[in-house]
């Protein structure tokens, strides 16, 4: 009698445990961190301005809001998967904006040194 | 070898899997993406990013193993496509970073040296000027010189040219002294006269010259040698005994007889010309001995200049 109460009761617990952390993760919020100063960096680097950084950028946004639904419906898992896209997004939203700009400095030190062959031969 | 990385992976995935389950778009996608990275310069200039990208895709690769239609799967590829153009685009940033920094060190180095060369423009110039000034300031001096020299000959000259001057005056006056002791000197229009008697030079009648005469005539072609020499015109008058055409032709011969002694006592012969005048042209009354006496004559005239 005692065994089986004891059985019982470790089942029990486990049980309450087990529920505890399930409703633990279903109630903990979407961590968006990494994908909203992924997108706030991308806006500040300027993409925006660059074509293909902007649409990253626009990827980025809309992933974001994708995980937020889903995270509200209950889909947790589905909503991290989607944020990490958004995160992928928005670094590469960032990385094709600082591109543009190198590229621009490049062409530009690339100039001034073939200006200076030309006017000085 | 990145390559043949992929190449392996890609024949594990078709050989474990079979044809049953077909890849996700976003796994085809990643797949081309991985290539892309791992064949162009972004394997030599950012390894580390494309080894992230392969990293990303065997992640992708398994989940597709485990799920294949599965939105993990799905998510999986999708980042692993993404990881991979990243570094597709941090090459051409490395790439352009080298390029700029490379045309700023040309760009450097061209100016040190211009800023070299022109330093050493500058100093030869700056020489050059130098020179040039020192060149004009001697040409200067050496001009000042030359008009300082020249002024004091033209001093000198107009000094000594005064002087000349004054010398000539004196000599003119003192040949016009002598010849005044010798004959009757006389200002005319057409010039000065001298007036030689013509019996004190010839006998009558005839057209040589006296001895007496010579002396005379000598004396008068000193004087007038002394000054520079003129033109000289010697006139033989008569007076209006006998025919004019005799009279014309013995006036001619005794003017020249005068002529040609003065040429040989040193006189130009082209400045002395000898005209009979004949009886046209008296000075006194040819009625009184004393009138023609006079009006038999030879006169030298100095003409003017």
């Amino acid at each position: 009698m005692k065994a089986i109460n004891s059985t019982a009761l470790m089942v029990f617990t486990a049980a309450v445990v087990a529920g505890a952390i399930a409703v633990g993760c279903a109630s903990a919020p979407l961590r968006t961190e990494g994908s909203t100063s992924g997108i706030r960096a991308a806006e500040e680097a300027g993409a925006a301005k660059v074509p293909q950084a902007s649409l990253h950028l626009q990827l980025a946004k809309e992933e974001l809001e994708l995980a937020k639904g889903l995270a509200a419906r209950g889909e947790k898992e589905q909503a991290a998967s989607m944020l990490s896209r958004a995160e992928a997004d928005a670094e590469l939203a960032v990385t094709l904006s600082r591109g543009d700009a190198e590229k621009s400095e490049a062409q530009a030190a690339v100039e001034r040194a073939r200006q200076l062959r030309q006017d000085n031969p | 070898m990145k390559t043949i990385q992929f190449l392996i992976i890609v024949t594990f995935i078709a050989l474990v899997a079979g044809c049953a389950a077909k890849a996700p778009n976003e796994l085809v996608s990643a797949r081309s993406a991985y290539k892309q990275a791992s064949e162009g310069p972004a394997a030599q200039l950012v390894p580390a990013e494309v080894h992230k990208a392969h990293e990303a895709l065997v992640v992708a690769e398994q989940s597709f193993q485990k799920q294949p239609a599965s939105y993990k799967t799905k998510d999986l590829a999708y980042v692993a496509q993404r990881k991979a153009e990243l570094a597709i685009a941090l090459g051409a940033m490395a790439a352009d970073k080298a390029s700029k920094d490379e045309a700023n060190a040309e760009f450097q180095k061209k100016q040190t040296e211009l800023l070299k060369q022109g330093k050493q423009d500058l100093s030869d110039s700056e020489k050059r000027t130098a020179e040039a000034l020192a060149a004009a300031a001697a040409d200067k001096a050496s001009k000042e010189q030359a008009d300082a020299e020249l002024q004091k000959q033209q001093a000198e000259l107009a000094k000594q040219g005064k002087q000349d001057l004054s010398d000539s005056e004196k000599r003119t006056a003192a040949a016009l002294a002598e010849l005044a002791k010798l004959a009757a000197v006389k200002e005319e229009a057409r010039g000065l006269v001298i007036t030689l008697s013509g019996s004190v030079l010839f006998r009558s009648n005839e057209s040589k010259l006296l001895s007496s005469a010579k002396v005379k005539l000598k004396q008068v072609a000193k004087a007038l040698l002394a000054v520079p020499a003129r033109n000289l015109v010697v006139e033989g008058h008569t007076d209006s005994h006998g025919t004019k055409s005799y009279n014309q032709g013995l006036s001619q011969r005794r003017a020249d007889a005068v002529r040609n002694y003065l040429v040989q006592r040193g006189y130009p012969a082209d400045r002395i010309q000898a005209r009979g005048k004949g009886e046209g042209h008296p000075i006194a009354n040819n009625a009184s001995p004393e009138g023609r006496a006079n009006n038999r004559r030879v006169e030298i005239v100095i003409e003017r200049k």
